[in-house]
């Protein structure tokens, strides 16, 4: 009987894994540089269950209301908001060079080796152009290089230009999503896109009867270049919002390259409580609330903290508690992030918890 | 299309250009790109030291084209308790790019074990937590702190998936073609591989030949006593006349070392013609 429940378990685990991964792949491979969400902002709505009805702000934000208001059994006053974001570091066409090299700048924080060399796509309205991330050609040989450029074969400005390069269209370079060992998976742009495939997987499973208060689920933007997009929904719902969610990365010190002094949150051992880092510190009360209701749902939670802001710290200076959650992350900001789909399961059953219990 | 057609699009120099940047083939340990060859040439066969040759035409002269197709590249040195794995580069010697291994840093790596192809990550220190951090004075990323993480989290994992002292790695390979009507293809080893496929395409050309040419695709050029061409020179020679066919390429030694692929077209049409006796 015991083992007839645990292979009943494994087969459940095994589908949600499975359901994990399916969202979470589609996710990460959108594109989707600060400032440029909308191949992330379309794909995040195909994934919503049919129920939702989104709405896009001026700001690019993408909002789902649940809730009180809502005629769904919610009760009212303020809303509690769950925010996640959309966009993912790289770069924006600054310049097109007379000898048709395009000059960048940066989108957000990164080691700038990490893309010296390597292949690059260019984003367009009508589709990537295919270009590389050129070698340092001054015979420098320390670690970091000098200001990045892309070739994208053009020897002239007006070459670049008529493939279709423009100045401020953004560059990445290509990435997929590709599983590890276990429940492993690597990619780049986890940091955020597990935010938002745990609001996805939330929302799917949300009991809406059970909703004690409007619930404001928001797939912000900008957030890698100075959480702007979070600071629009904070400066529109104001003194108002109950208590604010950021679902963003755990960036975790799990990594034999890491100091161990702080952030160590082992990946695959379930959601991370975000109780202080550089943008927020959580109320010791809140945090414990917190553990309470994971403790309740039987969900995995560790707490700690670890480096970096959240969306939700822009709402503070409304008075709004930030209880930041995230689940850890090794390599972040890298073309080879590691994460564990369990960790994922994990933190949308929080983020279940916490819209439907608290 | 039919069948022939397609066969011979998928072997012309273009297309063989970018399925041969596609495949790994670390100096002493080429098997896999020598086994898609044998495939490939119907004739041809492997040495003892694993260079494929195919033998044209017959008399004399007797002549060798070949190109040499390993690479510099990286095995397991060790494996540690939390399931990491360490490597020892294979290759290079004094004359390695100075920023060869920085490219392995935080990108995706192919392990190709006993049980088939397994991916990993190498490890890089977070961005967040290293706020301050690197500067530009720091030395670059070098093999020594190269660790590779495929998921695991014990040794018994690790080699549960295949994976065991000596197995290959490299940087995951996608050829990647740029440029106008995708004219260039940037990969690592592109104009080695661009080479080889301009001779594999020749050869497949059923081409006129002068007398005997050895068609020969070397190993270990890249390590210690060159033992490829050698033994091709000692098992198959002596040789009127001996030539290696090259591509020019940009930013040799990078992951986006870049070919013309109307260069590889080219030497295709010259190699011909010098199988066939021109100059």
């Amino acid at each position: 009987m015991i083992l007839a429940l645990a292979a009943i378990l494994a087969i459940q685990d095994s589908s949600r894994i499975s359901e994990a991964q399916t969202v979470l792949s589609q996710l990460v491979e959108s594109y989707g540089v600060s400032g440029m969400e909308a191949p992330v902002r379309a794909t995040v709505q195909q994934l919503l269950p049919s129920w939702v009805r989104t709405e896009t702000d001026t700001a690019g934000n993408l909002w789902v209301r649940t809730g009180g208001g809502q005629g769904d059994g919610g009760g009212g006053g303020g809303p509690v908001v769950i925010v996640a974001h959309m966009d993912e570091i790289g770069f924006r066409v600054d310049t097109i060079n007379a000898d048709g090299t395009l000059g960048l700048r940066n989108r957000g924080g990164f080691i700038l080796s990490l893309f010296e060399a390597k292949p690059a796509l260019i984003h367009t309205d009508r589709g990537d152009i295919p270009g590389i991330f050129l070698p340092r050609d001054t015979g420098l040989t320390r670690r970091i290089p000098p200001p990045l450029r892309v070739s994208v074969g053009a020897t002239s400005r007006s070459g670049a230009e008529s493939l279709g390069v423009k100045v401020g269209q953004t560059i990445t370079m290509p990435k997929q999503y590709v599983r590890l060992a276990g429940t492993r998976a690597t990619g780049r742009s986890f940091d955020d896109r597990m935010g938002c495939a745990a609001l996805i997987l939330a929302l799917r499973r949300l009991d809406r009867t059970k909703l004690r208060h409007p619930v404001i689920f928001i797939f912000s933007v900008r957030e890698e270049i100075g959480l702007e997009g979070a600071e629009a929904a904070a400066h529109q719902l104001g003194t108002s919002t109950r208590r604010v969610h950021a679902i963003d990365t755990f960036v975790s010190a799990d990594s034999p390259l890491e100091l161990p002094n702080f952030a160590v949150a082992r990946i695959g051992a379930g959601a991370v409580a975000r109780a202080l880092d550089n943008s927020s510190i959580t109320p010791p009360a809140y945090v414990d609330s917190l553990a309470q209701i994971a403790r309740a749902r039987g969900v995995a939670l560790q707490i700690g903290t670890t480096n970096g802001g959240n969306d939700g710290s822009t709402f503070t200076q409304f008075g709004v508690v930030d209880v930041a959650m995230g689940w850890p992350l090794r390599y972040s900001h890298s073309p080879a992030e590691v994460v564990d789909l369990k960790d994922l399961l994990s933190l949308a059953d929080l983020v279940r918890a916490v819209a439907e219990d608290w | 299309m039919n069948l022939l057609l397609i066969v011979l699009a998928l072997q012309n120099p273009e297309s063989l250009s970018v399925r041969f940047a596609g495949m790994t083939a670390i100096t002493g340990y080429e098997q896999a790109m020598t086994d898609s060859l044998l495939t490939l040439l119907p004739g041809s066969s492997r040495d003892r030291t694993g260079n494929v040759t195919l033998t044209l035409g017959r008399g004399a002269p007797k002549r060798l084209v070949y190109c040499a197709l390993d690479e510099i590249g990286y095995v397991v040195g060790n494996i540690t308790d939390d399931g990491y794995l360490l490597l020892r580069r294979v290759g290079g010697g004094a004359r390695l790019y100075a920023l060869f291994d920085q490219q392995l840093e935080g990108q995706r790596v192919t392990l190709f074990g006993r049980r088939g192809a397994v991916p990993g990550v190498v490890a890089v220190r977070s961005t967040h937590l290293t706020r301050g951090r690197p500067t530009r004075d720091e030395p670059p990323f070098t093999v020594d702190n190269a660790y590779v993480d495929v998921g695991a989290s014990s040794r018994d994992e690790v080699l549960a998936l295949g994976i065991s002292i000596l197995t290959p790695v490299s940087l995951t390979k996608r050829p990647h073609r740029y440029g106008d009507r995708g004219g260039l293809l940037a990969a690592p080893n592109a104009g080695r591989r661009a080479a080889c496929a301009a001779l594999a395409s020749a050869a497949l050309s059923r081409p006129r030949v002068r007398g005997t040419v050895v068609v020969a695709f070397t190993v270990q050029s890249l390590y210690a006593d060159t033992a490829g061409l050698k033994t091709v020179l000692n098992l198959q020679g002596p040789f009127a006349e001996n030539r290696q066919v090259s591509v020019p390429s940009k930013f040799p030694d990078t992951a986006v070392e870049t070919v013309g692929l109307r260069d590889v077209d080219a030497l295709m049409a010259d190699v011909v013609k010098w199988i066939g006796g021109s100059q």
